[in-house]
C-alpha cells in the first residue's frame, strides 16, 4: 500500500534537472556502472568463486581448481555420482565434537549479541534521554575497544579473568574465592561482547539521536510513561538501525575466531577455531568447508534480515 | 543544545531529594564502575604487566618493576620482521582499496545505473559470510592460483576485509555534499574536475578519512586470514601474537600489545571526532 502512494515521490527524485538529455543520461549510467565495478568484480572473484568452488569442494568434486587441495588434504571423500556426495557431511553431521561446536557456536552467538544489544540500548537510550557527563563519559567507554586490536584484546581478557587474574586477585584480598573464567565459555563470551560493543554503541545511539524529540515529548504529553515511550515510540523508530547492528554483531560472532582460539577451551569450542584446527593441524580441508557452508547458512538467515531492514527503510523513504 | 541541558540541570536541583532519586543515581553510578571494570579492566592489567618483574598472586601491583621486556622485543629479530610486515602490508592495503574502492564510492553516491542496488548488497556479501569460513573457502582457490604464502595472496585477504569500509562510508560522504553546491561551482564557470577537487572532495575527506583510517586498522588487525593464508612465511604483528603467548614469558607479550595498540590508538584518535559524529553508522545503511 504505502509502496504504491510513494512512488511519485520516487519519481521526482529521479527526474534529471530540465539540462539532462537522453543520451548523456545514458551514457553517465555507464560511467557509473563502470567506476562501481572494480570492487564488485574483486569480491565476485575472490569470494563469490571461491565460495562456489568449495561449495564443490564440500560434495566431493575434486576437479579441476580444487585438485591441489584434493591431493594435499585428507580423508577427502570423492564423489560417486555425477552430481557429487554427500559423505563429508554426512561425516560431519554424525561427528560428536562437532555437533558440540555447532550447539556451543549457536550459544555463544545468541547469548553476547543479546547482552551486546541490551547494553548498546541503555547506553543508547540513556544518552537521548537524560544526556549529560555521565552518559557521554559511559558512551566513550564503550567506544574504546574499537581501539585495541583484537589480538590484543583477547589476551587482555584472558589474563584479566584467569587464575592469577585482577577479579581472583581481589577477591583473594578478602579471603573470597572466584571461579577462574579463562579457558571457559564465560570468558568466549565476555571477549565477544566486549570486542562487538563499540559499533554496535555507535550504530545505536546514532540512530536514537535521529528520533525526533518532538515526538517523543508528544508522546509523553499524551500521558505515555518512560518505559511505553521508549518500547512503543522510540525503539520502533531507529529499528533499522537497531537490526544493522543486531546483524553485523551476530554474523561478527558466529564467524569469530581470534576471541574463542585465546581465551576458549580445547573443546567444545566455537567453529570458527574448529575449522582451523580442521584445516591446518588436521590437515582435513573438506571438513573444515562443511563447517564453513554450516556457518554460512546460519549467517546467511541473519543477513537476509539485514537486508530486509535496509529495504524497509528505503522503502519508508520512497526510493525504491 | 547549551540552552537545553542548562534547563535541564535547573529543574534537576529543583527537584527534591527523594529516595527514589538516590537509588537510581546509585544504580547508575554502579552500572558506571562495572563498565569501566568491565572495558578498561583487562587493558590496565596488561598494561601494567609490560612493566613487571615478579609479581606474587594476590597482589594488585607487581613485587618490583623493570624494562626488561622491552629490550628482549628490542632485540628479537622475529618481531621486529613482523613489525616491518605489518607496516609493510597495512600502508600498502589502505592505497590498493582505495584506488579499487573510492571511484566505485562515488558512483554509488552520484550515478543511477543499472544493478546499483544489487552491487551495494553484493558488497555485503564480505561481511555476511563468517570471516573464518571464507577464508578456508578461498584457500582452496589459493592453493590452485598458488597464492599461498604470497605476498598478493594476503594483499587479497587484507584489502576484501576493507572493501566494505572503502565503498560504503565514502558513498555516504559523496552523497552527504550537497548537489547544488556543486551545480553554484559549476554555473561559476569551474570545470567538472574542478569542481570535485574544490567542492566535493574536501566536502567528503571526513568520510574519506574514517574509510582510510578503518581501513589500516582493520589491515593491521587482520590475524585469522594472514595466518591462514601467509603463516609461517610471513608473519605480522597479530599472527605473531599468537605463537607469541605460547612461546615467551607473558610479559614479553604485553610488551607487543603496548607495541600494536599504538598505531591504532593514535589513528583512532585523529579520527574519533568523525567516527563518533556519525560517519560510520551512516555509510553502513545502504541509501
Amino acid at each position: 500500500m504505502t509502496t504504491t502512494l510513494q512512488k511519485p515521490a520516487e519519481l521526482q527524485q529521479t527526474v534529471p534537472p530540465a539540462g539532462a538529455t537522453r543520451p548523456k543520461r545514458l551514457g553517465q549510467r555507464a560511467v557509473g556502472f563502470f567506476m562501481a565495478l572494480p570492487p564488485i568484480l574483486l569480491i565476485a572473484l575472490f569470494v563469490g568463486f571461491p565460495i562456489v568452488l568449495a561449495f564443490g569442494f564440500s560434495i566431493g568434486l575434486t576437479g579441476g581448481l580444487n585438485h591441489t587441495i584434493a591431493t594435499i588434504g585428507q580423508n577427502v571423500h570423492e564423489a560417486d555420482a555425477w552430481w557429487g556426495t554427500l559423505a563429508a557431511y554426512q561425516e560431519m553431521f554424525t561427528n560428536k565434537r562437532f555437533l558440540g561446536d555447532l550447539l556451543v557456536t549457536v550459544i555463544v552467538t545468541l547469548v553476547s549479541t543479546a547482552t551486546v544489544i541490551f547494553l548498546a540500548l541503555g547506553i543508547g537510550l540513556y544518552l537521548k534521554l537524560k544526556g549529560g557527563r555521565m552518559a557521554r563519559l559511559l558512551s566513550g567507554l564503550a567506544i574504546v575497544p574499537l581501539f585495541i586490536p583484537v589480538v590484543i584484546a583477547s589476551w587482555a581478557i584472558l589474563t584479566f579473568y584467569s587464575g592469577t587474574g585482577f577479579l581472583r586477585s581481589v577477591f583473594a584480598l578478602f579471603g573470597l574465592d572466584f571461579p577462574v573464567w579463562a579457558f571457559t565459555m564465560v570468558t568466549v563470551i565476555i571477549g565477544s561482547v566486549w570486542t562487538s560493543l563499540p559499533f554496535s554503541v555507535l550504530m545505536i545511539s546514532s540512530g536514537l539521536q535521529s528520533v525526533p524529540n518532538a515526538m517523543i515529548e508528544a508522546a509523553r504529553d499524551a500521558g505515555a510513561g518512560s518505559l511505553r515511550t521508549i518500547v512503543s515510540v522510540i525503539v520502533p523508530m531507529a529499528a533499522v538501525p537497531i537490526i544493522i547492528a543486531t546483524t553485523f554483531t551476530a554474523i561478527g560472532i558466529i564467524g569469530s575466531f581470534t576471541v574463542p582460539y585465546f581465551t576458549g577451551p580445547n573443546s567444545p569450542n566455537m567453529l570458527g577455531v574448529d575449522m582451523s584446527n580442521y584445516f591446518s593441524a588436521f590437515n582435513q580441508p573438506q571438513q573444515s568447508a562443511v563447517m564453513a557452508f554450516t556457518v554460512f547458512l546460519i549467517a546467511s538467515g541473519i543477513a537476509a534480515l539485514y537486508v530486509w531492514a535496509n529495504f524497509r527503510s528505503a522503502k519508508e523513504q520512497g526510493k525504491v | 543544545m547549551a540552552i537545553t541541558t542548562g534547563s535541564r540541570a535547573a529543574s534537576r536541583t529543583r527537584r527534591p531529594l527523594t529516595l527514589d532519586s538516590i537509588v537510581r543515581g546509585a544504580l547508575v553510578g554502579l552500572f558506571v564502575v562495572l563498565m569501566v571494570v568491565f572495558i578498561l579492566g583487562p587493558l590496565l592489567w596488561l598494561g601494567v604487566r609490560a612493566f613487571a618483574g615478579n609479581w606474587t598472586f594476590p597482589n594488585l601491583l607487581p613485587d618490583d618493576w623493570t624494562l626488561r621486556w622491552w629490550q628482549v622485543v628490542v632485540n628479537d629479530g622475529a618481531l621486529g620482521v613482523a613489525v616491518q610486515n605489518s607496516l609493510f602490508f597495512a600502508p600498502l592495503t589502505v592505497l590498493v582499496s582505495a584506488i579499487i574502492c573510492l571511484p566505485a564510492a562515488y558512483a554509488f553516491a552520484r550515478f543511477d545505473f543499472p544493478g546499483r542496488r544489487f552491487f551495494l548488497i553484493s558488497l555485503f556479501a564480505t561481511n555476511a559470510f563468517p570471516k573464518m569460513g571464507l577464508f578456508v573457502t578461498l584457500a582452496a582457490l589459493f592453493y590452485a592460483l598458488n597464492l599461498m604464502n604470497s605476498v598478493l595472496g594476503i594483499l587479497v585477504v587484507h584489502v576484501l576485509g576493507t572493501v566494505v569500509f572503502m565503498t560504503w562510508i565514502p558513498a555516504a560522504a559523496f552523497a552527504a555534499v550537497p548537489r547544488n553546491l556543486e551545480e553554484a561551482a559549476r554555473d561559476a564557470g569551474a570545470s567538472k574536475l574542478r569542481v570535485f577537487a574544490s567542492v566535493t572532495l574536501p566536502m567528503a575527506l571526513p568520510g574519506i578519512i574514517v574509510a582510510a583510517v578503518m581501513s589500516f586498522l582493520a589491515s593491521f588487525d587482520e590475524a585469522q586470514g594472514t595466518y591462514l593464508v601467509g603463516a609461517p612465511a610471513f608473519m605480522t604483528m597479530p599472527t605473531q601474537m599468537y605463537s607469541l603467548v605460547l612461546n615467551y614469558p607473558t610479559q614479553v607479550a604485553a610488551v607487543f600489545s603496548i607495541l600494536l595498540a599504538i598505531p591504532s590508538v593514535a589513528l583512532m584518535l585523529v579520527a574519533h571526532k568523525h567516527i563518533l559524529g556519525g560517519q560510520l553508522a551512516e555509510g553502513f545503511q545502504i541509501k
